[in-house]
């Protein structure tokens, strides 16, 4: 399984390993050299020694093998060996230690830098040898004459020395590096799950919460406060899905309840009205059927208001842009609605400019204007005023409808756009069914428009806002035409 | 059996006033919650069929100022809210049943019958005095186990002076039961329709069983003699 975890601490315990590994090796090879390096220093002050104690005249070449120098070439254990060579390449000297028939390999380099090379030595140990060329001094006791020319025979001499000490150093520095690497690793082994468990528990208590959370508990949160800064982001934009999850959840709910309340009662009339005219047939199917035709018709009514919405809420309206007269639109609007404004003694001022019109969809423009326009006619107070006028308010302007209301609060606005809400909490209506303001709304939204609402004493008054530019002058008075009907 | 239904569907009126009408109850209809309460005060009611979300008061309000002044009529909630809470709030505001729409008219016919019964304190839906058998769930009367020929406002005259039998009642009670609908009454009305009642049953082979006592009302035998 694919784990953060897991990964992490084989990652971090990868990465450590091969960190201590790494530094031991630089640590050995660096104090190593230190080491060899001091070793050699020591090899080539031996050296000096023995090619101070070469000396040549005029007679040859000659060693002092006489000075304190020597007990270290001469111990019965483990003694030290040189040997000098002629330029001729016979050996001049060897040291005490060195057998007759034994030679030292000859390698050299020159006095100033020596050459060095670890060496199998005669007794069969390990040793380090250092080999120079180089010109002996002459001899104070036996000068040569001022007229002769400078000595310059050369002789070539190495060393070989027991290299044990340095070995058992460095044997002890890599059992040192390799044990404490040792126990790097075994305390990475241990400390790096522990940290990394320790580091990701929020995220771990945030995969338990997340677990715990189904459709039936979307009110609960993930804690914040206590999150590393790293996670509070994410818990935010998570909480805050829930939120809208939550809301979403609750608005189905709600919206497939009130579906099913909205068409419970015409159900019932139409199944009451089929049942008991089984049971007790009368003469008057006629009666019946139209009733049962009026019932269709209702339930139709909401079945098609709620397939609209659904389409706004999906974007699945299609809109072919056009200029729209906005005056001619009203007026069109409204002539359906004149004999019920009439017989509700209404008067009607539809204020709007002849040259005005909005670049928009016009079958749901007309929507949205008819549903203000005839709910301003069933909801007004008889023998009052409606009125449909246009605001300078942004690059479109504004229409405005306005009509008298007594029934309407101002906690009423909050709810005027909610599916389903009706002022009558009887919803006798049968001619209203609260989903016209509600699809209005989402009809001007589709079309980039804002429709709101807001009251005025007992005028409420609903401004559909354009933000599209518009065709013409936009004035609410003047040049425009103004009807009023009574 | 009278009944009182306060719905303000006009359609829903109509269908369930005339199915309990053809079913031999008495009907009486309010469209709105004022006049159903009105009318519940006014009136003595076998059973009210009430729905909650009415016009001026709720249905909820109404059936409590009903309990609240000691108004024994047996309540059936006939509504389209259908929650648990929205069932528990209206048994616990008083109601004797609830049924949630849409329904089926012969279930909410059967209810309105059981809780008509209760108020009589029957649990079976046949009364039987003697030969006489009135089964008030098929709507039938039998007299010595043949079928009589009733009208539904017979049928209604003889069960309520069958569910009340052995007790006079009297013609103010039975005029508020049967015609609740006729304001002007004819002063015979019942005379007659009593009359017409004990033709029937004599003429299944039994002897009458209507008594009338003079000036109180009339009275069902409680026992063949």
């Amino acid at each position: 399984m694919n784990s953060i975890q897991r990964r992490l601490t084989l990652t971090l315990g990868a990465i450590c390993c091969a960190l201590w590994l790494t530094g031991s090796t630089v640590v050995y090879f660096a104090v190593r050299a230190g080491l060899v390096s001091q070793f050699d220093l020591a090899l080539k002050t031996d050296i000096e020694a023995l090619a101070n104690m070469t000396e040549q005249s005029q007679a040859g070449l000659k060693f002092d093998s006489t000075g304190e120098f020597m007990p270290k070439f001469q111990r019965e254990d483990r003694p030290d060996y040189f040997q000098l060579w002629q330029s001729d390449g016979s050996a001049l000297y060897r040291s005490p230690s060195l057998e007759e028939n034994s030679d030292l390999p000859q390698r050299f380099g020159t006095l100033q830098s020596p050459r060095f090379w670890n060496v199998t030595l005669p007794d069969g140990l390990t040793g380090r040898a250092i080999g120079i060329h180089f010109v002996p001094k002459e001899d104070e006791d036996a000068p040569r004459a001022q007229s002769a020319p400078p000595l310059t025979k050369e002789v070539t001499l190495v060393a070989a020395f027991h290299r044990a000490e340095l070995d058992q150093r460095l044997y002890y520095l890599g059992s040192v590096l390799l044990l404490v690497g040792a126990d790097l690793a075994l305390a990475t082994a241990i400390a790096v799950p522990a940290i990394v468990r320790r580091g990701l528990r929020p995220l771990s208590a945030l995969g338990r919460r997340a677990e715990t959370i189904d459709a039936s508990s979307l009110q609960l949160r993930f804690a914040t406060e206590d999150m590393p800064a790293e996670l509070r982001p994410i818990t935010q934009r998570l909480n805050n899905l829930l939120a809208r999850l939550e809301a979403s959840f609750a608005r189905e709910r709600r919206f497939s309840a009130d579906v099913a309340h909205e068409l419970r009662t015409p159900i019932a009339e139409l199944r009451t009205l089929a049942e008991v005219g089984l049971k007790w047939p009368e003469n008057e199917s006629q009666v019946a059927l139209k009733e049962a035709l009026q019932i269709s018709l209702q339930m139709e009514s909401i079945a098609t208001g709620l397939m609209a919405l659904a389409r706004c809420e999906g974007s699945l309206l299609t809109l072919h842009p056009e200029p729209v007269q906005l005056a001619a639109l009203v007026e069109e609007v409204y002539q359906p609605l004149e004999a019920k404004a009439r017989a509700k003694q209404l008067s009607v001022e539809l204020n709007l400019p002849r040259d005005l019109s909005w670049c928009t969809d016009r079958a749901t423009l007309r929507s949205i204007v008819n549903n203000l326009l005839s709910n301003a006619v069933d909801h007004s107070r008889p023998a009052s005023a409606i009125k449909a006028h246009l605001e300078k308010n942004g690059a479109g302007g504004c229409l405005l409808v306005s009509n008298a209301n007594d029934a309407l609060g101002a906690d009423d606005l909050a709810h005027l756009f909610e599916r389903f809400w009706q002022k009558d909490p009887a919803r006798s209506s049968p001619e209203h069914c609260g989903l016209g303001l509600a699809l209005a709304r989402a009809h001007a939204e589709s079309l980039g428009m804002k429709l709101s609402a807001e009251l005025n004493c007992t005028e409420v008054i609903f401004t559909l806002s354009n933000a599209a530019p518009s065709n013409g002058a936009t004035r609410s008075t003047g040049e425009g035409v103004t009807s009023t009907r009574g | 059996m009278r009944i009182l239904l306060i719905e303000d569907s006009f359609r829903l009126q109509r269908s369930i006033g005339r199915g309990l009408h053809k079913a031999g109850y008495a009907v009486d209809i309010a469209a709105d919650g004022e006049e159903g309460l009105w009318l519940a005060q006014s009136n003595e009611y076998d059973t009210i069929i009430l729905d909650l979300m009415l016009p001026k008061l709720d249905g909820l309000t109404l059936l409590r100022s009903l309990r609240a002044n000691k108004n024994g009529a047996h309540v059936l909630i006939l509504t389209a809210k259908d929650t648990v809470e929205n069932r528990v709030e209206g048994l616990q505001a008083g109601a004797d049943d609830y049924l949630i729409k849409p329904f089926a008219f012969e279930e909410l016919l059967a209810r309105v019958q059981a809780l008509c019964r209760r108020g009589y304190r029957r649990k079976n839906p046949t009364i039987d005095v003697g030969d006489l058998q009135i089964d008030t769930a098929a709507r039938v009367a039998r007299g010595q186990g043949k079928t009589m020929e009733l009208t539904p406002r017979e049928f209604m005259l003889l069960e309520y002076l069958a569910v009340r039998r052995g007790q006079v009642v009297s013609r103010s009670e039975i005029e508020a039961h049967i015609y609740p609908d006729a304001a002007d009454l004819m002063s015979n009305t019942v005379d007659s329709a009593i009359c017409i009642l004990r033709r029937k049953i004599r003429s299944s082979g039994m002897r009458s069983l209507i008594r009338t006592r003079r000036g109180l009302g009339y009275l069902l035998e409680n026992e063949a003699a």
